[in-house]
């Protein structure tokens, strides 16, 4: 019992340890340059450091800058759209066609207005972040809990106060529900805007890494965005809980 | 769907068209840039009759659908791997976590060197990209079904398989389909950038192509195209929620 307990506990490492292995085997009964073993990928990671760091960093502020003009401007219209009924009436099938539209099939159009410059891909990371906050809080500011509105009137609260003290944090844990998903296709958007519209970047790294045969330099890139997804999405998770710890605190069991 | 929602989605729709068609009346852009509905529609009928676009909406279709139902069976038995064996429902966690953020246009430039350019390479990368939606609600959902259950098919002399089997996966079954849905508009994203890059057919390429000849009109429809196959996979989607978790929707009176 203790021993199968003990080996549960270990498994977040052991068992991504033995795929490792089986990986380090398989690539070495094959021994094809086009299938390295994680050894080589590893080696591919220290040689490029420098250049993954920097690609990476390119990649990243491009992801920050559209995420920033995604979350500034739709938050705020999600609350419109929410709060005057005619406007969500008219508008939210519309949401819910472009929410069904790849952000990858806009690349053509981006190109056409704004090039394959810096522009271009943050206007392909603002629209893939805008659909998630934009549903969010549209859904979120749509429903209003009825004993929240009564505790506002209570209180003689003005239009305007009720909905920045009461309205916006009851809305709160839906709309970073939605920012989490926005950052995360953000992230996935930055590097095929790259792919696609190649100048510089981590998704430029790993195409120049393929061009050139480098299987384990590329399997390195995509190893770094791994990495990055993870610690991006740890964070996002860390902040929601500081900023939501009384919703947390509330629902108990969700802690 | 009930009827006025019908009639909104048609009224919203008709809105849109009209907001479409004076923008590019008007000129706020230039109408080369942003042709009439009239002009997309017409270069949808000529992509149509000459074959290019049903070919390409076919592959890539054929592609979202094979892949997703391939995913789907794997990450459902992942998922029940994972309720089987709390090892690897705890190690798959970090693989969960390493892999469920690489986007698909990371992996088309490696992929294309193990599987070429044919459908391996699509299923590979919807596969990589789309098993998640299933899998993680699997897990949850497995673990969900109440013990009242599960001690009733003891009961009944039930075997752990058949217990999986006759009543953990079926109480499963509507929370895993919100993750199909899910995977569903991921996977046609995934053909799409595959196909973009890949650059040999499809729906993906046949965008590239019209935008890289400036054939502005075609680009427009083929970007209607593609929102509509996400209507049409989300419907087939619902489809098969309906025919394999009917019974949930009755109980309950809505669907999961």
């Amino acid at each position: 019992m203790t021993r199968a307990r003990a080996l549960t506990l270990a498994a977040p490492v052991a068992l991504p340890l033995m795929l490792l292995a089986l990986w380090a085997l398989a690539a070495a009964h094959i021994g094809s340059p086009l299938f390295p073993g994680p050894g080589k990928v590893v080696l591919a990671a220290v040689q490029n450091f420098g250049t993954i760091l920097d690609q990476m960093g390119a990649t990243l502020r491009r992801v920050v800058i559209g995420f920033a003009i995604a979350a500034a401007t739709m938050v705020p219209l999600g609350i419109l759209l929410g709060r005057i009924r005619l406007l969500g009436w008219l508008f939210e099938p519309v949401i819910d066609m472009l929410a069904t539209l790849p952000p990858p099939a806009i690349v053509p159009l981006v190109m056409l207005f704004a090039g394959t410059g810096d522009a271009a891909k943050v206007t392909m990371i603002a629209f893939a972040a805008a659909i998630p906050i934009l549903m969010n809080t549209f859904e979120a500011s749509k429903v209003r809990n009825a004993m929240n509105s009564l505790v506002a009137r209570a209180l003689h609260l003005g239009p305007w106060e009720t909905m920045l003290r009461i309205d916006l944090p009851a809305a709160m844990p839906m709309i970073l529900t939605g920012v989490r998903m926005a950052v995360a296709a953000a992230l996935l958007v930055s590097v095929t805007s790259e792919i696609l519209l190649a100048t510089d970047g981590i998704g430029v790294f790993l195409q120049r890494q393929q061009e050139n045969f480098q299987i384990a330099g590329g399997m390195a890139g995509i190893l770094a965005i791994a990495l990055t997804g993870l610690a991006v999405n740890a964070a996002i998770l860390r902040i929601e809980k500081g900023l939501l710890f009384w919703h947390y605190r509330n629902d108990g069991q969700n802690g | 769907m009930t009827a006025p929602l019908r009639l909104r989605g048609l009224v919203s729709l008709l809105f849109v068209l009209l907001v479409w068609e004076g923008i590019s009346r008007l000129g706020i852009v230039p109408a080369r840039y942003f042709p009439g509905l009239t002009e997309i529609f017409a270069g949808a009928v000529e992509m149509i009759r000459n074959g290019e676009l049903p070919a390409a909406e076919l592959m890539t279709l054929g592609r979202a659908i094979a892949g997703l139902v391939l995913a789907t069976l794997i990450g459902i038995a992942l998922a029940v791997l994972s309720d089987a064996s709390p090892f690897f429902e705890r190690g798959f966690r970090t693989i969960t976590g390493l892999v469920q953020p690489i986007p698909p246009a990371a992996i088309v430039p490696l992929a294309i060197f193990g599987f070429g350019l044919g459908l391996k390479l699509y299923i590979f990368i919807i596969v990589m990209v789309t098993i998640w939606g299933p899998y993680l609600n699997g897990v949850t959902a497995l673990r969900a079904v109440p013990v009242e259950q599960i001690l009733n098919g003891r009961m009944m002399r039930m075997t752990p398989a058949q217990i999986m089997w006759h009543i953990k996966l079926p109480a499963a079954m509507p929370q895993i389909f919100a993750g199909i849905r899910y995977a569903a508009a991921v996977s046609l994203i995934a053909v799409v950038v595959s196909e973009m890059i890949a650059g040999r057919d499809g729906i993906g390429y046949l965008l590239v192509r019209k935008s890289f000849s400036i054939r502005i009109p075609e680009t427009y429809a083929l970007m209607f195209v593609t929102m509509i196959n996400g209507v049409l996979l989300a419907a087939l989607v619902n489809l098969g929620r309906r025919v394999l978790t009917g019974w949930h929707v009755k109980q309950m009176g809505y669907p999961a």
